[in-house]
């Protein structure tokens, strides 16, 4: 990464053709923003003869965004592992290349996990230090959180590394606080580790263990372990587990969110009294319904690599993926990465292994 | 003397920025001082550049059409000859006339008012032959229809019955039916519209012109309708190199937003591979215009990023445009809009 700014406006290479929607909804979101966030660009990363349709069927601004033609792209079900021998153009491998030619500052994808990380891997190279990725995703808690008071915390890894080292789940710990201090503009963010029990000597060895490294760093605000309980009542700003786990408690508040949504309608639908009582308490769902909504979260960020790159949900509609383009260029103007980067390099005698094995 | 080529032009929301969604908008515009007056970014700058004499070719004509009251004339010739614009014909509507005759539907159709002066203005143009001719307007109301109905009237692709027809379905008054009849009775047929510009003052997907053929180039500002003339030849580098820097220099612009508006108009299909090329060898040849070198640089980047799916579609007239479905066409988007 260079240390001169570049001479040309923020912009964001957009994967329009991994999510399970197509380009459709890539392209909506684009052309929303580039109406109402002119200050930064978008370059469209996909099929230009699709692209170029739904683009024509908008109102848009052309000044704020470009297509990058490919006819290749990886589905969800493909196995992404030979992506770069079976679709060396793929559009995720493509708009990670966007990036690394300097023409863009962060990648937004809503496409297959796998093949993400590793075209970001290959495109934008991992911060040193760094051995694993990890996938960082918001979840909605009932505490609020930094001087914006955001009312969720950051999870990670949420699927990116599926068992993680001691050294992985310290290193993930300073990624989330650097991101979530870049981000919500939280100076000294408190990180926790996922465990069965607060106490130091509960959980797998490789959490013991980093509990122990962690409560040596000076500039990790380290609060030690939190149980899933604390999750969604948002003791902490940032909790660190591998990937396997972080995926699954992911998945069930979202799913959990999902449900309670579902019986109030059918609650609404069922009874005249619960009718009633549900609208007196309309305003009040809402609210808890817009805390809930993955969508407004802007998906989340494989921390890691040099450049930063934002994955949004498979199911991601427009303006998921336009929050999630709006995530990326504050994690590109808030240089986010180098934040991690100096971060990492802080951490006392890690070329000796201080992190662990 | 006979024309390189005639220029016609709407002024509000084509020319100038003009907001006429408010009553008191409205008021405000009758009262502002020349001066006062803002353009659509780099129309002053493309129709100074479009009817500047070349040695050794004939002159370009200019004629302006505009829905603004005739009262304001003296208001807005002044605002064009600030501007360094010369013209050849200036029509204002006759609104007062209109309302005191108790033509209220006359204050709002465009379509009545505009095609019986264009195709007058062609019929008595003097020494007009084949003149080839390009229009400007916008997509606040029906000038993609009427500039198309006038370039197939004037092609002899529309016969008299068709356009009484579509005037009538028009809600034009008979006294217009009339004398556009008359005019198009006694004109000289000639294909000469080759393109029909519409500035997307209103954002108006580019989707919705397709109806109307490649004839008519929807652009979103006068960089893109500056590069689509150079292709036709109608404006040399130079003239680019000043359409550019009024963008660079004026409009907050920069060399990414204008590759990416060039880009957006050869991914339309409206300009040819060839012109990219031409433009990057005459920039050349001026040599000392880095400003502009960068904007031609970054555009064959963002001409080389379409790969495969770059299209032309020369701006040919569509074969058997159906006028009356055409207007249903736009009534239906200004019906979606609430118009």
């Amino acid at each position: 990464m260079s240390d001169v700014a570049p001479d040309r406006p923020t912009t964001i290479a957009l994967d329009c053709m991994g999510g399970d929607h197509g380009p459709v909804e890539a392209v909506a979101a684009a052309a929303h923003l580039s109406i109402t966030r002119p200050d930064f660009h978008v370059i469209l990363v996909g099929d230009a003869g699709e692209i170029g349709p739904a683009l024509d069927e908008r109102e848009y601004d052309p000044s704020c965004l470009s297509v990058r033609h490919t006819d290749q792209w990886v589905s969800m079900d493909d196995s992404p592992r030979g992506i770069f021998e079976t679709k060396p153009q793929a559009s995720i491998l493509v708009a990670c290349q966007v990036v690394s030619e300097g023409r863009a500052d962060a990648v937004v994808t809503a496409g297959n996990t796998g093949a993400a990380i590793l075209a970001a891997a290959r495109g934008l190279g991992r911060i040193p230090g760094i051995r694993r990725a990890a996938l960082a995703a918001v979840t909605p808690t009932e505490q609020t959180h930094g001087p914006n008071e955001d009312p969720f915390a950051l999870l990670l890894d949420v699927g990116a590394t599926l068992s993680a080292s001691s050294r992985d789940l310290v290193t993930f710990a300073i990624m989330g606080s650097a991101y979530a201090s870049a981000i919500s503009s939280n100076p000294s963010p408190s990180v926790a580790l996922l465990s069965n029990g607060t106490e130091s000597h509960k959980g797998p060895p490789e959490v013991v263990e980093a509990h122990r490294i962690l409560s040596e760093l000076p500039d990790v605000q380290f609060a030690g372990n939190v149980e899933g309980l604390d999750i969604p009542r948002g003791s902490v700003d940032v909790v660190v587990t591998n990937g396997f786990m972080g995926n699954v408690v992911l998945k069930m508040l979202e799913g959990i969110g999902e449900v309670i949504s579902d019986l109030a309608s059918d609650a609404y639908a069922r009874k005249f009294l619960w009718r009633f009582g549900l609208t007196m308490l309309s305003s009040g769902l809402r609210q808890i319904q817009q805390a809930l909504d993955w969508e407004q979260y802007g998906g989340a960020p494989i921390l890691g690599f040099a450049q930063p790159i934002i994955k949004a949900h498979g199911r991601s509609r427009s303006k998921a993926i336009g929050n999630a383009c709006k995530v990326a260029v504050k994690a590109a103007r808030s240089d986010m990465t180098r934040v991690i980067e100096r971060a990492v390099a802080k951490v006392p005698g890690d070329e000796e292994g201080a992190l662990g094995a | 003397m006979s024309w390189r080529h005639i220029y016609r032009w709407d002024l509000d929301k084509t020319y100038l920025e003009t907001d006429f969604e408010s009553l008191r908008r409205l008021v405000g515009i009758a009262f502002e001082r020349p001066e006062e007056k803002v353009n659509v970014p780099g129309s002053a700058a493309l129709l100074r550049e479009l009817c500047r004499d070349v040695e050794g070719l004939d002159p370009s004509r200019v004629c302006i059409i505009s829905g603004s009251p005739r009262q304001m004339r003296r208001t807005l010739e002044k605002k064009l000859e600030i501007d360094g614009v010369r013209w050849d014909e200036f029509h204002l509507k006759p609104q007062w006339e209109n309302l005191r005759r108790g033509r209220f539907r006359a204050l709002r159709d465009q379509v009545g008012y505009k095609l019986p002066l264009l195709l007058r203005s062609r019929r008595d143009t003097e020494d007009v032959g084949e003149a080839p001719e390009s229009l400007f307007g916008d997509d606040a109301e029906a000038d993609a229809f009427i500039y198309s109905l006038y370039a197939d009237v004037l092609a002899g692709r529309v016969d008299v019955d068709a356009l009484v027809r579509t005037l009538r379905a028009a809600g034009a008054y008979s006294d217009a039916v009339d004398a556009s009849v008359e005019a198009a009775r006694s004109l000289e047929h000639a294909d000469a519209v080759e393109r029909i510009f519409i500035h997307l003052d209103k954002r108006t997907p580019p989707a919705f012109f397709r109806a109307f053929g490649p004839r008519v180039v929807p652009v979103y500002n006068y960089f893109q309708a500056a590069l689509v003339l150079f292709s036709g030849g109608h404006l040399g580098a130079m003239g680019v190199v000043t359409v550019t820097r009024a963008f660079l220099e004026a409009e907050g612009h920069n060399a990414d937003s204008l590759a990416n508006l060039f880009q957006d108009v050869v991914r339309r299909g409206h300009l040819p591979a060839s012109a990219m090329q031409e433009l990057g060898l005459a920039i050349q040849e001026l040599g000392d215009v880095p400003d502009a070198a960068e904007v031609v640089w970054k555009s064959v980047q963002r001409f080389n990023d379409l790969g495969a799916a770059r299209q032309f579609q020369a701006p040919a007239p569509p074969p058997g445009l159906d006028y009356n479905q055409l207007l249903e066409h736009v009534r239906a988007r200004e019906h979606a809009r609430g118009g």
